[in-house]
């Protein structure tokens, strides 16, 4: 079962954390949505949930090796998620600005009261996921794939 | 009923914590841990039903998942010393 360019550590070639994780990977994708949707009623909102989907993408890249979290998630992909993430919570505060109320007052979004501020959080709060998800992500590859042996030379 | 139960988590909690604080190599520490974070785990779930909030079920789904990946990750830190791949082996 071993490679013999030795791609792979040998802790990443544990079946029982292969398998493991692979059971994981998506229940944990789908308890940080849940976080996150769920955030108005229950504990939680954009900044766990993106905690959260960020530790499945971790665990991914753990067990699995760096290389295929990269092809999972491409650093590119990765950076774009987490402007975007930035752009969409402040795209929200300037529409409210056009629409003539102060930055990020949700009231004006919808036709009453009430629909606007649901929909202005769940936007808000959708951004503030996709930015610390992949802010996370980001800091574990930028960490993991640190190349100790350039740095002896 | 609640707070017989949180007493004994708590009891137990020293115990292990004893454990950490004493234990002779750095296995019997990160293992210890790992049991603390099990634990806290049961603590946290029976916290919230003592006190009436059982949303905090949720808090424990998380803590329990992030005592995992973080054992993980100490014990793959321990074993290779490294997180990632051998990136620095190979030339791309």
């Amino acid at each position: 079962m071993k490679n013999n360019d030795n791609e792979n550590l040998e802790t990443q070639e544990n079946p029982i954390l292969r398998i493991s994780a692979k059971i994981l990977f998506t229940p944990i994708i789908l308890f940080g949505l849940y976080v996150q949707f769920h955030g108005d009623f229950g504990p939680g909102g954009g900044f766990q949930a993106g905690v959260i989907i960020a530790s499945a993408f971790i665990l991914y890249s753990l067990i699995f090796g760096l290389r295929k979290g990269h092809e999972l998630l491409p650093p590119k992909f990765n950076f774009f998620l987490l402007v975007m993430g930035a752009f969409i919570y402040g795209f929200v505060g300037l529409t409210t600005v056009l629409m003539g109320e102060p930055y990020l007052s949700y009231n004006v979004l919808g036709s009453t009261k009430q629909s606007g501020q649901h929909i202005g959080i769940l936007l808000v709060e959708f951004g503030v996921g996709l930015t610390v998800s992949n802010v996370m992500i980001a800091l574990f590859n930028a960490f993991a794939g640190f190349n100790f042996k350039k740095i002896k030379k | 009923m609640f707070l017989a139960v949180l007493l004994a988590l708590a009891t137990s909690g020293l115990l292990i914590l004893a454990r950490i604080i004493l234990g002779q190599t750095t296995y019997d520490r990160i293992l210890a841990t790992n049991s603390l974070g099990t634990i806290i785990v049961l603590a946290i779930s029976v916290h919230g039903y003592f006190i009436g909030r059982p949303e905090f079920v949720d808090i424990a789904i998380v803590y329990a998942l992030i005592n995992f990946i973080g054992t993980i990750a100490v014990l793959s830190l321990f074993d290779n010393g490294t997180l990632g791949d051998k990136f620095g082996d190979k030339k791309e």
